[in-house]
Protein backbone atom coordinates (compact mmCIF):
# COMPACT_ATOMS: atom_id res chain seq x y z
CA UNK A 1 0.00 0.00 0.00
CA UNK A 2 2.29 2.47 0.83
CA UNK A 3 4.74 1.27 -2.11
CA UNK A 4 1.84 1.95 -4.43
CA UNK A 5 0.70 5.39 -3.12
CA UNK A 6 4.64 6.82 -2.88
CA UNK A 7 4.78 5.59 -6.36
CA UNK A 8 1.74 7.40 -7.48
CA UNK A 9 3.68 10.37 -5.72
CA UNK A 10 1.04 10.68 -3.13
CA UNK A 11 1.65 13.42 -0.26
CA UNK A 12 -0.61 13.99 2.27
CA UNK A 13 0.06 17.65 2.80
CA UNK A 14 -0.91 17.41 -1.46
CA UNK A 15 -3.91 15.82 -0.19
CA UNK A 16 -5.01 18.71 1.70
CA UNK A 17 -3.80 21.47 -0.33
CA UNK A 18 -6.36 20.02 -3.13
CA UNK A 19 -9.29 19.42 -0.06
CA UNK A 20 -8.55 23.22 0.58
CA UNK A 21 -8.66 24.45 -3.31
CA UNK A 22 -12.15 22.91 -2.94
CA UNK A 23 -13.26 24.31 -0.04
CA UNK A 24 -11.88 27.63 -1.37
CA UNK A 25 -13.89 27.00 -4.71
CA UNK A 26 -16.83 25.96 -3.32
CA UNK A 27 -16.60 29.23 -1.34
CA UNK A 28 -16.39 31.60 -4.18
CA UNK A 29 -18.48 29.42 -6.44
CA UNK A 30 -21.08 29.57 -3.81
CA UNK A 31 -20.78 33.25 -3.38
CA UNK A 32 -20.32 34.43 -6.90
CA UNK A 33 -21.83 32.02 -9.13
CA UNK A 34 -24.36 29.73 -7.52
CA UNK A 35 -26.02 32.25 -5.44
CA UNK A 36 -26.57 35.10 -7.39
CA UNK A 37 -27.43 32.70 -10.52
CA UNK A 38 -29.71 30.76 -8.70
CA UNK A 39 -31.64 33.75 -7.03
CA UNK A 40 -32.23 35.45 -10.16
CA UNK A 41 -33.52 32.43 -11.80
CA UNK A 42 -36.21 32.45 -8.99
CA UNK A 43 -37.13 36.41 -9.00
CA UNK A 44 -37.44 35.80 -13.30
CA UNK A 45 -39.82 32.65 -11.95
CA UNK A 46 -41.84 34.94 -10.06
CA UNK A 47 -41.81 37.88 -12.32
CA UNK A 48 -43.02 35.48 -15.01
CA UNK A 49 -45.59 33.94 -12.89
CA UNK A 50 -46.79 37.71 -11.58
CA UNK A 51 -47.30 38.82 -15.29
CA UNK A 52 -48.96 36.10 -16.18
CA UNK A 53 -51.31 36.39 -13.68
CA UNK A 54 -51.72 40.03 -14.40
CA UNK A 55 -52.57 39.01 -18.28
CA UNK A 56 -55.01 36.99 -17.04
CA UNK A 57 -56.95 39.76 -14.25
CA UNK A 58 -56.36 42.40 -17.91
CA UNK A 59 -57.70 39.98 -19.76
CA UNK A 60 -60.77 39.66 -17.81
CA UNK A 61 -61.39 42.98 -17.03
CA UNK A 62 -61.38 43.56 -20.70
CA UNK A 63 -63.99 41.38 -21.12
CA UNK A 64 -66.11 42.87 -18.03
CA UNK A 65 -65.36 46.46 -19.86
CA UNK A 66 -66.30 45.35 -23.45
CA UNK A 67 -69.98 43.68 -21.87
CA UNK A 68 -70.33 47.44 -20.17
CA UNK A 69 -69.59 49.10 -23.10
CA UNK A 70 -72.11 46.69 -25.28
CA UNK A 71 -74.71 47.35 -22.51
CA UNK A 72 -73.78 50.97 -22.61
CA UNK A 73 -74.17 50.90 -26.27
CA UNK A 74 -77.15 49.16 -26.50
CA UNK A 75 -79.18 51.28 -24.00
CA UNK A 76 -78.10 54.44 -26.25
CA UNK A 77 -79.52 52.59 -29.08
CA UNK A 78 -82.79 52.29 -27.31
CA UNK A 79 -82.72 55.94 -26.00
CA UNK A 80 -81.81 57.09 -29.82
CA UNK A 81 -85.08 55.11 -30.87
CA UNK A 82 -87.23 56.86 -28.24
CA UNK A 83 -85.92 59.76 -29.04
CA UNK A 84 -86.78 59.39 -32.76
CA UNK A 85 -90.27 57.94 -31.97
CA UNK A 86 -90.95 60.63 -29.94
CA UNK A 87 -89.67 62.95 -32.57
CA UNK A 88 -91.80 61.48 -34.95
CA UNK A 89 -94.71 62.18 -33.09
CA UNK A 90 -94.53 65.60 -31.84
CA UNK A 91 -93.31 65.84 -35.64
CA UNK A 92 -96.72 64.34 -36.63
CA UNK A 93 -99.02 65.74 -33.81
CA UNK A 94 -97.36 69.70 -35.36
CA UNK A 95 -98.46 68.73 -38.76
CA UNK A 96 -101.60 67.67 -37.76
CA UNK A 97 -102.34 70.82 -35.55
CA UNK A 98 -100.59 73.24 -38.22
CA UNK A 99 -103.26 71.52 -40.72
CA UNK A 100 -106.08 72.16 -38.33
CA UNK A 101 -104.88 75.90 -38.06
CA UNK A 102 -104.94 76.48 -41.47
CA UNK A 103 -107.97 74.95 -42.06
CA UNK A 104 -109.44 76.81 -39.71
CA UNK A 105 -108.04 80.27 -41.34
CA UNK A 106 -109.26 79.19 -44.58
CA UNK A 107 -112.34 78.59 -42.87
CA UNK A 108 -112.44 81.80 -41.37
CA UNK A 109 -111.36 83.41 -44.93
CA UNK A 110 -114.59 81.80 -46.89
CA UNK A 111 -116.98 83.34 -44.21
CA UNK A 112 -115.05 86.67 -44.18
CA UNK A 113 -115.25 86.77 -47.69
CA UNK A 114 -118.52 85.07 -48.11
CA UNK A 115 -119.79 88.30 -45.97
CA UNK A 116 -117.97 91.02 -47.81
CA UNK A 117 -119.73 89.35 -51.14
CA UNK A 118 -123.24 89.51 -49.35
CA UNK A 119 -122.29 92.97 -48.12
CA UNK A 120 -121.39 93.85 -51.48
CA UNK A 121 -124.48 92.65 -53.04
CA UNK A 122 -126.64 94.34 -50.83
CA UNK A 123 -124.64 97.49 -51.30
CA UNK A 124 -125.28 97.13 -54.98
CA UNK A 125 -128.91 95.72 -54.74
CA UNK A 126 -129.41 99.21 -52.98
CA UNK A 127 -127.48 101.26 -55.76
CA UNK A 128 -129.76 99.42 -58.52
CA UNK A 129 -132.72 100.00 -56.87
CA UNK A 130 -131.75 104.09 -56.08
CA UNK A 131 -130.87 104.26 -59.99
CA UNK A 132 -134.06 102.23 -60.91
CA UNK A 133 -135.75 104.89 -58.96
CA UNK A 134 -134.28 107.45 -60.93
CA UNK A 135 -134.95 106.02 -63.83
CA UNK A 136 -138.78 105.44 -63.09
CA UNK A 137 -138.75 108.97 -62.27
CA UNK A 138 -137.16 110.35 -65.03
CA UNK A 139 -139.07 108.27 -67.70
CA UNK A 140 -142.55 109.45 -65.61
CA UNK A 141 -141.44 112.72 -65.87
CA UNK A 142 -140.57 112.57 -69.88
CA UNK A 143 -143.78 110.35 -69.86
CA UNK A 144 -146.25 112.98 -67.78
CA UNK A 145 -144.59 115.77 -68.26
CA UNK A 146 -144.94 117.03 -64.95
CA UNK A 147 -142.52 117.58 -62.22
CA UNK A 148 -142.33 114.92 -59.40
CA UNK A 149 -142.92 116.59 -55.81
CA UNK A 150 -141.29 115.01 -53.09
CA UNK A 151 -144.41 113.36 -51.94
CA UNK A 152 -145.07 111.55 -55.38
CA UNK A 153 -141.59 110.61 -55.58
CA UNK A 154 -141.87 108.17 -52.40
CA UNK A 155 -145.03 106.92 -53.61
CA UNK A 156 -144.17 106.08 -56.72
CA UNK A 157 -140.79 104.32 -55.16
CA UNK A 158 -142.45 102.46 -53.03
CA UNK A 159 -144.79 101.17 -55.84
CA UNK A 160 -142.32 100.32 -58.40
CA UNK A 161 -140.21 98.85 -55.82
CA UNK A 162 -143.29 96.81 -54.65
CA UNK A 163 -143.69 95.95 -58.38
CA UNK A 164 -140.15 95.16 -58.75
CA UNK A 165 -139.58 92.40 -55.29
CA UNK B 1 9.42 13.48 -26.30
CA UNK B 2 9.11 10.60 -23.92
CA UNK B 3 8.05 11.83 -20.82
CA UNK B 4 4.44 10.97 -20.71
CA UNK B 5 4.57 8.33 -18.66
CA UNK B 6 5.48 9.59 -15.31
CA UNK B 7 2.86 8.82 -12.73
CA UNK B 8 4.18 11.37 -9.96
CA UNK B 9 3.14 14.95 -10.74
CA UNK B 10 6.47 17.12 -10.93
CA UNK B 11 7.69 19.24 -7.90
CA UNK B 12 8.62 23.07 -9.09
CA UNK B 13 9.57 24.26 -6.01
CA UNK B 14 8.26 24.78 -2.06
CA UNK B 15 6.22 27.19 -0.43
CA UNK B 16 7.21 26.57 3.52
CA UNK B 17 7.02 23.06 3.60
CA UNK B 18 4.15 22.57 0.22
CA UNK B 19 5.69 21.23 -2.55
CA UNK B 20 4.45 23.36 -5.49
CA UNK B 21 3.62 20.23 -7.78
CA UNK B 22 2.72 21.58 -11.92
CA UNK B 23 -0.50 19.84 -11.05
CA UNK B 24 -1.35 22.06 -8.24
CA UNK B 25 -0.10 25.08 -10.06
CA UNK B 26 -2.74 24.13 -12.62
CA UNK B 27 -5.63 23.93 -10.15
CA UNK B 28 -5.15 26.87 -8.88
CA UNK B 29 -4.98 28.42 -12.43
CA UNK B 30 -8.40 26.43 -13.29
CA UNK B 31 -9.41 27.66 -9.53
CA UNK B 32 -8.24 31.78 -10.40
CA UNK B 33 -10.23 30.87 -13.91
CA UNK B 34 -13.51 29.83 -12.51
CA UNK B 35 -13.49 32.98 -10.12
CA UNK B 36 -12.83 35.78 -13.13
CA UNK B 37 -15.49 34.06 -14.83
CA UNK B 38 -17.84 33.72 -12.03
CA UNK B 39 -17.30 37.29 -11.04
CA UNK B 40 -17.58 38.49 -15.16
CA UNK B 41 -20.95 36.16 -15.25
CA UNK B 42 -22.55 37.83 -12.04
CA UNK B 43 -21.27 41.08 -12.23
CA UNK B 44 -24.30 42.76 -13.07
CA UNK B 45 -27.51 40.47 -12.90
CA UNK B 46 -30.17 41.43 -15.16
CA UNK B 47 -33.63 40.01 -15.19
CA UNK B 48 -33.06 39.95 -19.32
CA UNK B 49 -29.89 37.69 -19.34
CA UNK B 50 -27.15 38.50 -22.13
CA UNK B 51 -23.63 36.72 -23.11
CA UNK B 52 -21.62 35.19 -19.90
CA UNK B 53 -25.12 35.43 -17.55
CA UNK B 54 -26.99 33.97 -20.03
CA UNK B 55 -24.45 30.97 -20.59
CA UNK B 56 -23.86 30.38 -16.83
CA UNK B 57 -27.31 30.62 -16.43
CA UNK B 58 -27.75 27.35 -18.74
CA UNK B 59 -25.24 25.65 -17.19
CA UNK B 60 -26.15 26.15 -13.66
CA UNK B 61 -30.39 25.31 -14.18
CA UNK B 62 -29.32 22.26 -16.18
CA UNK B 63 -27.50 21.07 -13.42
CA UNK B 64 -30.02 22.28 -10.59
CA UNK B 65 -32.40 20.91 -12.41
CA UNK B 66 -30.39 17.01 -12.43
CA UNK B 67 -29.56 17.18 -9.08
CA UNK B 68 -32.82 18.11 -7.90
CA UNK B 69 -34.45 14.95 -9.99
CA UNK B 70 -31.94 13.02 -7.99
CA UNK B 71 -31.89 14.87 -4.69
CA UNK B 72 -35.58 16.13 -4.27
CA UNK B 73 -35.98 17.95 -1.52
CA UNK B 74 -31.93 18.25 -0.26
CA UNK B 75 -31.29 19.92 -3.67
CA UNK B 76 -30.16 23.31 -1.98
CA UNK B 77 -27.86 21.59 0.48
CA UNK B 78 -26.03 19.06 -2.08
CA UNK B 79 -26.04 20.77 -5.35
CA UNK B 80 -23.22 23.59 -4.45
CA UNK B 81 -20.88 20.59 -3.81
CA UNK B 82 -22.00 18.32 -6.33
CA UNK B 83 -21.80 21.04 -9.08
CA UNK B 84 -18.54 22.25 -7.46
CA UNK B 85 -17.05 18.92 -8.88
CA UNK B 86 -18.21 19.07 -11.91
CA UNK B 87 -17.36 22.86 -12.66
CA UNK B 88 -14.11 22.04 -10.74
CA UNK B 89 -13.22 18.76 -12.64
CA UNK B 90 -14.41 20.00 -16.21
CA UNK B 91 -12.45 22.91 -16.66
CA UNK B 92 -9.12 20.79 -15.38
CA UNK B 93 -9.50 18.55 -17.70
CA UNK B 94 -10.48 20.79 -20.88
CA UNK B 95 -7.79 23.37 -19.50
CA UNK B 96 -5.66 20.07 -19.52
CA UNK B 97 -6.17 19.67 -23.94
CA UNK B 98 -4.42 23.15 -24.44
CA UNK B 99 -1.64 23.66 -26.05
CA UNK B 100 1.73 24.21 -23.69
CA UNK B 101 0.87 21.37 -21.18
CA UNK B 102 3.62 19.34 -20.74
CA UNK B 103 5.22 20.80 -23.45
CA UNK B 104 6.74 23.89 -21.67
CA UNK B 105 9.38 22.77 -19.45
CA UNK B 106 11.09 24.79 -16.73
CA UNK B 107 14.31 23.06 -15.65
CA UNK B 108 13.66 20.29 -17.21
CA UNK B 109 10.20 19.74 -15.60
CA UNK B 110 6.93 20.59 -17.47
CA UNK B 111 5.34 23.72 -15.96
CA UNK B 112 1.49 22.66 -16.78
CA UNK B 113 0.37 19.14 -16.01
CA UNK B 114 -3.55 18.41 -16.43
CA UNK B 115 -4.51 18.66 -12.53
CA UNK B 116 -6.18 15.06 -13.14
CA UNK B 117 -3.23 12.65 -14.28
CA UNK B 118 -1.60 13.58 -10.69
CA UNK B 119 -3.56 10.88 -8.23
CA UNK B 120 -3.12 13.43 -5.15
CA UNK B 121 -5.83 15.54 -6.73
CA UNK B 122 -8.31 13.52 -7.71
CA UNK B 123 -7.65 11.17 -4.46
CA UNK B 124 -8.19 14.57 -2.39
CA UNK B 125 -11.23 15.50 -4.43
CA UNK B 126 -12.60 11.31 -3.79
CA UNK B 127 -11.82 11.76 0.11
CA UNK B 128 -13.79 15.61 0.29
CA UNK B 129 -16.37 13.84 -1.53
CA UNK B 130 -16.66 11.08 1.04
CA UNK B 131 -16.28 12.59 4.09
CA UNK B 132 -18.57 15.29 2.96
CA UNK B 133 -21.06 13.02 2.34
CA UNK B 134 -20.60 11.01 5.76
CA UNK B 135 -21.09 14.33 7.07
CA UNK B 136 -24.60 15.31 5.62
CA UNK B 137 -25.57 11.78 6.61
CA UNK B 138 -25.21 12.48 9.90
CA UNK B 139 -26.47 15.47 9.74
CA UNK B 140 -29.88 14.05 7.75
CA UNK B 141 -30.57 10.94 10.04
CA UNK B 142 -28.95 12.08 13.47
CA UNK B 143 -25.80 9.96 14.81
CA UNK B 144 -27.73 7.06 15.82
CA UNK B 145 -29.10 6.09 12.78
CA UNK B 146 -26.17 6.81 11.25
CA UNK B 147 -24.28 4.50 12.99
CA UNK B 148 -27.13 2.02 12.86
CA UNK B 149 -26.09 1.62 8.93
CA UNK B 150 -22.52 -0.07 9.92
CA UNK B 151 -22.71 -1.38 13.36
CA UNK B 152 -26.00 -3.77 14.93
CA UNK B 153 -26.36 -6.79 17.29
CA UNK B 154 -27.74 -9.09 14.39
CA UNK B 155 -24.68 -10.87 13.05
CA UNK B 156 -26.28 -10.89 9.86
CA UNK B 157 -26.80 -7.27 9.53
CA UNK B 158 -23.09 -6.90 11.35
CA UNK B 159 -22.03 -8.70 8.39
CA UNK B 160 -23.78 -6.64 6.26
CA UNK B 161 -22.54 -2.91 7.84
CA UNK B 162 -18.52 -4.51 7.62
CA UNK B 163 -19.80 -5.05 4.06
CA UNK B 164 -20.50 -1.24 3.65
CA UNK B 165 -18.04 0.19 5.03
CA UNK B 166 -15.64 -1.66 2.77
CA UNK B 167 -17.34 -0.19 0.06
CA UNK B 168 -17.22 3.17 1.08
CA UNK B 169 -13.15 2.89 0.50
CA UNK B 170 -14.11 0.87 -2.67
CA UNK B 171 -15.93 4.24 -3.38
CA UNK B 172 -12.99 6.24 -2.75
CA UNK B 173 -10.72 3.93 -4.71
CA UNK B 174 -12.94 3.64 -7.93
CA UNK B 175 -13.62 7.36 -7.85
CA UNK B 176 -10.12 8.65 -7.89
CA UNK B 177 -8.38 5.87 -9.96
CA UNK B 178 -11.25 6.47 -12.64
CA UNK B 179 -10.81 10.04 -13.30
CA UNK B 180 -7.21 9.41 -12.79
CA UNK B 181 -6.98 6.65 -14.99
CA UNK B 182 -9.32 8.47 -17.65
CA UNK B 183 -7.00 11.90 -17.42
CA UNK B 184 -3.63 10.12 -17.13
CA UNK B 185 -4.30 8.12 -20.05
CA UNK B 186 -5.66 10.77 -22.23
CA UNK B 187 -2.04 12.29 -21.59
CA UNK B 188 -0.71 9.33 -22.52
CA UNK B 189 -2.56 8.62 -25.52
CA UNK B 190 -2.12 12.62 -26.92
CA UNK B 191 1.81 12.52 -26.04
CA UNK B 192 2.53 9.36 -27.99
CA UNK B 193 0.16 10.20 -31.08
CA UNK B 194 2.20 13.60 -31.20
CA UNK B 195 4.95 11.40 -30.98
CA UNK B 196 4.27 9.35 -33.50
CA UNK B 197 2.92 12.70 -36.05
CA UNK B 198 2.26 15.92 -34.73
CA UNK B 199 -0.11 17.24 -37.42
CA UNK B 200 -3.91 16.41 -37.95
CA UNK B 201 -2.95 12.79 -36.43
CA UNK B 202 -4.11 14.10 -32.79
CA UNK B 203 -6.94 16.02 -33.22
CA UNK B 204 -9.56 12.67 -33.16
CA UNK B 205 -7.92 11.98 -30.05
CA UNK B 206 -8.16 15.57 -28.84
CA UNK B 207 -12.53 15.68 -29.65
CA UNK B 208 -12.34 11.79 -27.69
CA UNK B 209 -10.54 13.93 -24.82
CA UNK B 210 -13.02 16.46 -24.83
CA UNK B 211 -15.79 14.18 -24.56
CA UNK B 212 -13.74 11.76 -22.06
CA UNK B 213 -12.99 15.36 -19.64
CA UNK B 214 -16.63 15.95 -20.14
CA UNK B 215 -17.73 12.25 -19.14
CA UNK B 216 -15.65 12.29 -16.18
CA UNK B 217 -16.59 15.56 -14.44
CA UNK B 218 -20.40 13.77 -14.56
CA UNK B 219 -19.31 10.41 -13.52
CA UNK B 220 -17.46 12.12 -10.40
CA UNK B 221 -20.78 14.53 -10.22
CA UNK B 222 -23.37 12.37 -10.45
CA UNK B 223 -21.69 9.47 -8.00
CA UNK B 224 -21.12 11.35 -5.25
CA UNK B 225 -24.74 13.10 -6.09
CA UNK B 226 -25.63 9.29 -5.53
CA UNK B 227 -23.57 8.35 -2.96
CA UNK B 228 -25.07 11.40 -0.85
CA UNK B 229 -28.18 10.54 -1.44
CA UNK B 230 -28.33 7.10 -0.58
CA UNK B 231 -26.46 8.21 2.41
CA UNK B 232 -29.12 10.35 3.99
CA UNK B 233 -31.63 8.08 3.29
CA UNK B 234 -33.72 6.39 6.03
CA UNK B 235 -32.72 3.16 5.18
CA UNK B 236 -35.89 0.58 5.96
CA UNK B 237 -33.83 -2.58 5.93
CA UNK B 238 -34.13 -3.30 9.36
CA UNK B 239 -37.74 -3.70 9.95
Amino acid sequence: MEKILSEFGVQPVLLAAQVVNFLILLFILKKFLYGPILKVLQKRKDVIAESLRNAEEIEKKLKVANEEADKIIAKALEEAKKILDDSNKTGAQILADTNTAAEEILQKAKEESSKFIEFERIKLNQEVRENIGRLVFVAFEKITGKILTEEDKKKLTEKSLKNLS
Amino acid sequence: MEHGIVLKPEVLGYIGFLPVTNTLLVSWIVMFILLVVSIFATWRLKLVPSGLQNFMEMIIEGGYNIVSDIAGNRTKVFFPFVFTFFLYIIFANWIGLLPGFTTITFHGEPILRSMSSDLNMTLGLALLSAVVTHIFAIKYLGLWDYLKRWVSFNPIFLFVGVLEIVAEFTKLLSLSFRLFGNIFAGEVVLATIAGIFAFVLPLPFYFLEIVVGFVQAAVFMMLTLVFMVLLTEKHEAEH
